[in-house]
Order: structure tokens, then sequence, then C-alpha cells
């Protein structure tokens, strides 16, 4: 490719670099990045407890009540609210980053490395999120199990074989679909920060003062 | 391959709409900088200095009228080329340093050349060279809140130079710093200025950059108001 006489290049940005770039971003930003990844975590501990305490029940009084139409309506919402927690605070770290964007931008990083940046940021923040939620809930399911009924049926449920139509053992199963739907939570409620920040004329995001 | 002018522009205008009122903020600019030449942008806030930084940087597109860097008509870059040129062509230093505050000193100076697909250990060699040069060869591992701002103007500076640029546009480098500190960072720019042949541009109202300049263009209301060399501005003084 040239324009004029110029030879024009190729621009990069190795995987490597960005994901070092966006470790340090989470570490030196750690209260934003906490209070992100809180939000992914009620929402994915909330799920992992009612599913849990239904399979409890399941093991405990051997009924096969599965999970009620307004269990997943609440699972529904709560991750929606969830979901809206992470926009708004992926929304503000854009803000809060306006004028490095501005520079980035300057020193030749393209639209999509932009995007990258933020989105890595957003999957990571919800793999941890959704592991977390994932102890935290079993834990709350766990010990609601035991008080209602017995530690018997909790290792029963916690073993059970069949949850969300998957061939493995609940407390496996739970953790794949912790982690998987908070990474996709995270990353589908980070598309439109990312995107905006992507799209930042430079001149503008270099103005902006906070 | 060496060009005469390194930056032309041709009746450059930007217009910015507010409603019913149209800010001219420039209005028909022609300049011509030469290679390796040291320029300055003189003129009160508000006289359109930072756009017509924006518009030679490729920042911003115009209203109407023509950039070119190295013959090149950069209006006709698409987004892709204009990355390029904003990496390789041109550097930046910023009035309020905007430094990468999660980054290192070296790692900031490295920044531009990972972009530019700089291998590591070059990238290393060359960033450490720089920031050497520019008097910070102890404080590489430091992060910007760990400098003085005329430390984080040096880091900056480095940064600009990373990718061997044709251009360094400052905008109000010394805005921020104290009159010695602002001084040494004059001095700086101009000695590798004459060291690199690089050709430096600011935007500034800082009357120490006029000794350094090799031209002063003084820009009023988005025109150009008249142009000087240093001999003339010095014959001025005198009078």
């Amino acid at each position: 490719m040239s324009v004029g006489e110029w030879e024009i290049g190729s621009i990069e940005l190795p995987f490597s670099e960005a994901f070092r770039i966006t470790l340090e971003n989470i570490r030196k930003r750690f209260v934003r990045a906490a209070i992100t990844t809180a939000s992914i975590i009620l929402g994915i501990a909330f799920m992992v407890s009612i599913l849990m305490m239904s399979q409890v029940q399941q093991s405990a009084t051997g009924v096969v009540e599965g999970i009620r139409a307004y269990q997943y309506w609440l699972l529904f919402i709560s991750l929606l609210v969830s979901g809206v927690g992470i926009t708004n605070s992926m929304l503000i770290a854009v803000a809060e980053r306006y004028k490095e964007i501005g520079t980035m931008k300057c020193l030749g990083a393209l639209d999509r490395h932009i995007l990258t940046f933020f989105l890595m940021e957003s999957s990571i923040i919800g793999g941890i999120g959704g592991i977390l939620g994932y102890i935290i809930g079993l834990i709350a399911a766990i010990i609601y199990g035991a008080m209602q009924f017995s530690m018997e049926a909790v290792g029963k449920a916690l073993l059970s074989v069949g949850l969300l139509g998957f061939n493995i053992p609940a407390v496996i199963s739970l953790l794949l679909a912790s982690v998987i739907l908070a990474i996709l939570l995270s990353i589908v409620a980070s598309l439109y920060p990312a995107y905006y920040a992507a799209k930042l004329n430079p001149a503008d995001a270099l103005r902006y003062e906070i | 391959m060496r060009y005469e002018y390194t930056v032309e522009t041709e009746d450059l205008a930007k217009y910015y709409y507010m409603g019913r009122y149209v800010v001219k903020a420039l209005d028909g600019v022609n300049i011509r900088i030469r290679r390796g030449e040291y320029v300055s942008i003189m003129g009160p806030s508000g006289s359109g200095k930072t756009t017509l930084f924006n518009m030679i940087g490729g920042l911003d597109r115009p209203t109407r009228g023509r950039v070119y860097i190295d013959e090149v008509d950069i209006s006709k870059l698409d987004a892709y080329e204009l990355a390029w040129l904003r990496n390789r062509k041109i550097g930046y230093v910023f009035q309020t340093f905007n430094l990468i505050p999660v980054l290192t000193a070296l790692e900031n100076v490295m920044l531009p050349m990972i972009f530019a697909g700089v291998p590591r250990e070059e990238r290393i060699k060359r960033a450490t060279e720089l920031l050497q040069r520019v008097g910070l060869g102890d404080r590489l591992y430091h992060k910007p809140t760990e400098l003085s701002g005329g430390q984080q103007q040096r880091v900056a500076i480095a940064r600009a130079l990373a990718n061997d640029p044709a251009i360094v546009l400052a905008d109000e480098p010394t805005g921020n710093l104290d009159l010695h500190t602002g001084l040494e960072i004059i001095n700086l720019m101009r000695t590798l200025n004459k060291e690199k042949g690089v050709t430096i541009v600011t935007a500034t109202h800082d009357l120490k950059m006029i000794d350094v300049s090799d031209r002063i263009v003084y820009l009023r209301d988005g025109k150009v108001q008249r142009i000087e060399t240093r001999a003339e501005v010095s014959a001025e003084y005198e009078e």
C-alpha cells in the first residue's frame, strides 16, 4: 500500500501486549474494576444459588419440581440488572480515559485496538466475576441446604448429574455456566461503551478535561 | 526521498457551527514549513493555535483547504493510513504531557513502537537510548505519577521521537511548567531539532520560545497575521 511517496506499513497490536496493558489497567484502576466485578458477582451468585437450592430440594425430597417459571423470570431480571450495571460502569471507565484514548490514537492506535482494550478488560472482569459469583452463590446454597435439609442432601445435589442438560456433576456444570455466562454478559454489556470509545475523534478526546 | 516542505497548508479553514453561529477557528491559513525548521505558532488563546495543531497532526478534518505532510495531501488518507501517519510521521507533545498513567516511562516510549511492529529487544534498546538522551536514564521504570512535570514532558518528548518522525508537533509544551523547567524543555527540543534534523512546530504563547525558533507565525482570529524570522524579531527588540 502506498500513498504518494509513502509506503504505508502495518499497524499492529500483539495480543500479548494488549493483554499486559489491560492487566495493568485493571490493577491500577482497581476500585473501578471492583465495582464492575461486584455487579457481575451479584447476578451470577443469585443464579447459582437459585439453581443449586432447587437441586438440593430435589435430592432431599425426591420430588422433581424443577425450576419454577417465576424463578427464571427473577434470574432474567437479575442478570439484566447486572448487565446494566456493567454498561454504566464501563461508560464511566471510558469517560475517565477520554484523554488516554485520544493519546493512544495519536500514537497510532486504530479504532479496533481501542475496542480490543475495553473488551479484553471486560472479559477478564467477567471471568473473575463469574468465578467469585459461583463461589458465593454455591456457599449460600450449601448453607441454605444444610439448614433446611441435611449435608447429605447437599452433597448428593452437588454431585447430581444433568443440571442445565450437562452430563457432568452439578458442581462443575454450574462453574462452567457461571464463567461462560459472566464473560458473555460482560462483553455484551461493554459493547456500546467500547464502540463509543473506539469511535471517538482524537481531537475531541484530547480536549476533554475531567 | 527528501522533501523541501514537511508541512504545507493551503487555504486551511475550520468552522464550528454552534446553532446559528459560526465560529471560524481557522479561516484561510497558508503556511509552509521547511524540513528541519523550528517554527512557533504564536497567538492569544482562541486564536486557532490548537485547531491548527489538530489539522496538521491529522487529528481532525478541515472544513475547507488542504494539509500536506511531506507533500502528501492528508485529506486523501483513510482511517488506517491516518493512524499510520500519526504513528510514523508525527510525534505529539501536549501541554498536559498525556502519558499513559498505568505504564512506566520506558513502556510509554515503547508504545508507538509496538504499534509500528518493532521487535521487543529493539524497542527496549531504542526507548532506553531515547530516555537517556532526554536525561532520564535513571527513571526508566518510574510511573508518570512518580515523575515531576518536567520529567514527564521529557518522557513525552522521547515518546514523540520513538518512530523517528518527520515532525514533532508540540501544543503549549511549556504551559504547565515553571519558568526554569520550561526553558529546559525548550532548549531540549531545540537541541533535538538540530541533532536529529526533525521539524518542530510548537503552538505556544510562551515568549521564551521566540529565542529558539527559526520562524514565528502569528495567528489571530484564525488568520495568519504575520510571519517573522528570528532575525526580524530580535531587530524589533533592539529598536
